[in-house]
């Protein structure tokens, strides 16, 4: 299966995310998705718990989301877990790990 | 297998957008990959320690911030490229970022 | 090396330069994200297609 890495920094493109996501997985790809910096603000999207749930893996910038005036310890977003308040080595992760590869 | 990878840092209306740019870089690296960025279009305001800090650690790991302005190569010890040799650094890039806005 | 160019927006004077010297002698492709509905299925094949994908400002 191959892998699509998307590497949000922008808040403004969650109907972009979600269509390459869902067009991705229809055509087998495995997705992974880390939000950083501005990025962060999709987690208080109403859709992003549709976006965790349609990916294969999504992580945020645990730091980033700290900036943006939350709290990585007591306000994990909806559809994430603890261990995906992540950090810049994600992004590393997708980059080594992935076929495909997008900034949105 | 470590990656060669260049952040593209345009004008924008929020320095800190930029700095944490910087900070995504140094984030690569620290992550074994060959990472890079360049600021174009705008000047950055003189460097706090802490990201002053982070340019010495892209540069430690065998990584660079250019910029197309040399306002910011006086002002915070940036290198200078024209955009023509920005480009042709691209083309050696595996992957590319453009950042933000 | 083939390559894909994204732009989320109309490409700024720096972008197209860059995009000229990155293209030179490849094979190069284009997908325009800032229309109203982009084709998504269109893009993830274009991006499966190329080499890299440049996901331009």
């Amino acid at each position: 299966m191959a892998k699509f890495g998307i590497f949000v920094t922008n808040a403004k493109n969650m109907a972009h995310i979600m269509g390459v996501t869902k067009a991705a997985k229809a055509k087998g790809e495995y997705v992974k998705i880390f939000l950083t910096w501005k990025g962060t603000l999709l987690a208080k999207d109403p859709q992003f718990r549709e976006l965790c749930n349609a990916a294969d893996e999504v992580a945020i910038c645990a730091d980033s989301y700290k900036k943006m005036g939350y709290d990585p310890q007591n306000d994990i977003p909806e559809g994430l877990t603890e261990k995906e308040m992540s950090t810049q080595a994600k992004h590393g992760y997708i980059i080594d790990d992935d076929d495909n590869y997008m900034t949105l | 297998m470590p990656k060669k990878v260049m952040f593209l840092i345009d004008k924008s209306d929020d320095e800190k957008d930029s700095l944490d740019a910087l900070r995504s870089t140094l984030g690569l690296s620290v992550a074994n990959h060959y990472s890079h960025a360049v600021v174009m279009n705008h000047t950055l305001s003189k460097f706090d320690d802490y990201n002053a800090e982070n340019l010495e650690w892209v540069r430690d790991m065998e990584g660079e911030v250019y910029t197309t302005e040399q306002a910011n190569a006086d002002t915070n010890d940036l290198k200078y490229a024209s955009l023509e040799e920005v480009g042709k650094m691209l083309r050696e890039m595996d992957v590319i970022v453009p950042y933000g806005t | 090396m083939k390559i894909l160019h994204v732009y989320r927006s109309e490409p700024s004077e720096t972008t197209k330069k860059l995009v000229e010297i990155v293209s030179e002698g490849r094979e190069s492709d284009s997908f325009d994200l800032s229309v109203e509905n982009p084709d998504y299925d269109a893009l993830v094949d274009k991006i499966i297609a190329a080499d890299q994908a440049i996901t331009w400002f």
